[in-house]
């Protein structure tokens, strides 16, 4: 019964994102919705190295940004299929990621967060800068859909076809991240933020897992990204700095850490909550950051965390 | 070519000095609670925002200014530490780190509530520049460089050698025993936050002066600090003033001589590289 009622849950949560653009009568609720699909792959990604390796790393959304400016820059100067620039960017993510990774990766705890954040600021300005490739703060307009133009055989124009798309890969990617949670990769993983001298002593190389764990978060990342840009159409580096990998923390935080529903809910949490809170205007930062201070201190589990407590309580007493 | 590098070096000072007032808040609230608290740059660009508005609405003499914006820059300095670090202490580092980025995002909000999205400069009368032999210095850079180091002999000889200082010591060392000898584990934090915010908003003040504050500029600020914790070993004194000198001297010889916008990339990888060489910094303990 135990599992039915998990089953039961994934499979409600399942209709109701099929059946979402049949209930969204606002075309910018739409909009938000896309976007929360897209920061659910990049928040399964987090995940996978704050959540289940303990490691928090503050550079998911520089990697954000090497996936969208991978695809982008691969289709205008090298005038490839946008299905191939897609599948391109997560791999090209992977290279930035190895190169960052393995410094970073000797250091622990404080130091690692630091050190990925001085990435973040590194991919930012050199974003920013590097004006012969990237434009800058201008940025790079007229990024393709895929599948062709408006009269192709699925019209990704669309803003419904868009959301089946991005929804689909979002269910894969989570598929994904279940699948290396679930193995021997994830086991360890876990047994790293548990306990890493032990991993170390009965003589696991951590250092292989915690790489993997990292690569994995950034081609996540990557592919995250390169969805966004052709999503949007245009892409500046305003999105991918700092601010944006602290979403990603938060996003595993608020949803749950370490579970597999807890970046779904999360991504969701930081890509609408900002948007109600655009009423109370300057204020918004102040609601945001309370919230999170709160939320933090009353429900440390994150909200899957909590709901799954609920749903034990109740099913033992009855 | 000399007197250039010279030039740069002292430039390289001024800013190092502030970055070091910056990380020693961060260095002694790390050592104490294990914290980083992110929302000290935040606090500190208040601190400066506050000066601004003093001297400029008010009509305020800068000093008694830069007190009063001292004053209630601790009083915020302590209500983080008993609202919000307080209740994490015993969480793992992640909540607590989550906990200093929603106060972050608070501070900013405040900041951007009280005093607009405007880029505000401190207004000095300091306008003099001195010359010797060649390298110029600015009255007001000077200044800065004087009253940092000031600040930062006065931070180590507190520490050093009054009772309290030792007391902090105690708990940044071992905080158990220091239970044990009879120390007061809930007023240590508070004396930390006291003296880190004061030098907070003193480094705030600098930035205002020396160059602007505007929103965004305080995270830029707090990241610089952590990177100056990194280069120099996390919660050693000694090591944040090395790690800041070393950071802001770096960074003007870069911004003087390779590129100024990638002056932040290239204090990067000097740390990064560092941390390669030395994992627990210039002056930390090797492990």
């Amino acid at each position: 019964m135990k599992i039915s009622a998990k089953t039961i849950v994934y499979l409600a949560a399942l209709i109701g994102f099929l059946a979402l653009p049949q209930l969204i009568a606002v075309k910018y609720y739409m909009h938000l919705s896309i976007l929360a699909l897209i920061w659910v792959i990049a928040a399964q990604g987090q995940n996978l190295i704050q959540g289940y390796t303990g490691y928090v790393s503050i550079v998911q959304a520089g990697f954000l940004g090497i996936g969208a400016y991978s695809t982008a820059l691969l289709g205008i100067h090298y005038d490839l299929p946008v299905w191939l620039t897609i599948l391109m960017a997560p791999i090209v993510t992977a290279l930035f990621a190895i190169c960052v990774g393995y410094p970073s990766l000797r250091v622990k705890g404080h130091y690692f967060a630091i050190v990925t954040l001085a990435f973040n600021m590194v991919i930012f300005i050199v974003l920013m800068n590097f004006t012969e490739l990237t434009q800058g703060e201008a940025g790079i307009t007229g990024i393709p859909k895929p599948g062709g133009g408006r009269d192709g055989l699925i019209n990704f124009h669309d803003r419904q076809v868009y959301y089946y798309f991005v929804l689909i890969m979002a269910i894969l990617m989570t598929v994904v991240a279940a699948l290396i949670a679930r193995s021997r990769i994830g086991q360890i993983l876990v047994s790293i933020r548990q306990n890493e001298d032990l991993v170390t002593a009965i003589g696991i190389a951590a250092w292989k897992y915690k790489l993997f764990a990292f690569v994995s978060a950034a081609m996540f990342a990557g592919l995250s990204g390169a969805l966004y840009a052709h999503y949007q159409s245009f892409i500046n580096p305003e999105i991918f700095g700092v601010a944006q990998s602290l979403d990603a923390i938060l996003a595993v935080i608020i949803g749950g850490s370490g579970t597999i529903a807890g970046p779904v809910v999360g991504a969701f949490f930081v890509v609408f909550l900002p948007e109600y809170l655009r009423f109370a205007d300057s204020y918004r930062l102040i609601i945001y950051g309370l919230i999170l201070i709160l939320a933090t201190i009353f429900m440390p589990r994150g909200i899957v965390g909590i709901v799954g407590e609920a749903w034990g309580r109740l099913t033992k007493k009855a | 070519m000399m007197i250039e590098i010279i030039q740069q070096i002292i430039n390289g000072v001024a800013i190092g000095g502030v970055y070091v007032l910056i990380a020693l808040g961060l260095t002694t609230v790390f050592g104490i609670l294990g914290i980083a608290h992110f929302a000290h740059g935040s606090v500190s660009m208040f601190g400066g925002y506050l000066t601004f508005f003093l001297v400029v609405m008010q009509g305020l003499p800068l000093l008694v200014a830069i007190l009063i914006a001292l004053v209630v820059g601790v009083v915020i300095g302590l209500l983080i530490e008993i609202l919000a670090y307080r209740p994490v202490r015993n969480a793992s580092h992640i909540n607590a780190f989550i906990v200093a980025l929603g106060l972050t995002m608070m501070v900013e909000g405040l900041n951007l509530e009280f005093f607009g999205h405007e880029q505000v400069v401190i207004p000095t009368d300091f306008s003099h520049v001195y010359n010797f032999g060649g390298v110029t210095i600015p009255e007001l850079r000077l200044y800065v460089i004087v009253s940092a180091a000031v600040l930062i002999a006065a931070m180590t000889i507190f520490v050093d050698r009054t009772k309290t200082g030792q007391a902090i010591r105690a708990v940044a060392e071992n905080r158990d025993a220091a239970i044990l000898m009879g120390v007061n584990v809930n007023t240590i934090p508070l004396v930390v936050f006291s003296i880190s915010t004061a030098l907070g908003v003193a480094a705030g003040v600098m930035v205002g002066a020396l160059f602007a504050i505007a929103p965004g500029i305080g995270e830029g600020l707090v990241i610089k600090g952590f990177a100056v914790l990194i280069l120099g070993g996390l919660g050693s004194i000694p090591g944040a003033i090395v790690g800041g000198l070393v950071l802001g001297i770096t960074e003007a010889l870069a911004a003087g001589f390779v590129s100024s916008a990638y002056k932040d990339v290239i204090a990067f990888v000097v740390m990064i590289l560092v941390l390669l060489v030395r994992p627990s910094g210039l002056m930390g303990k090797s492990s």
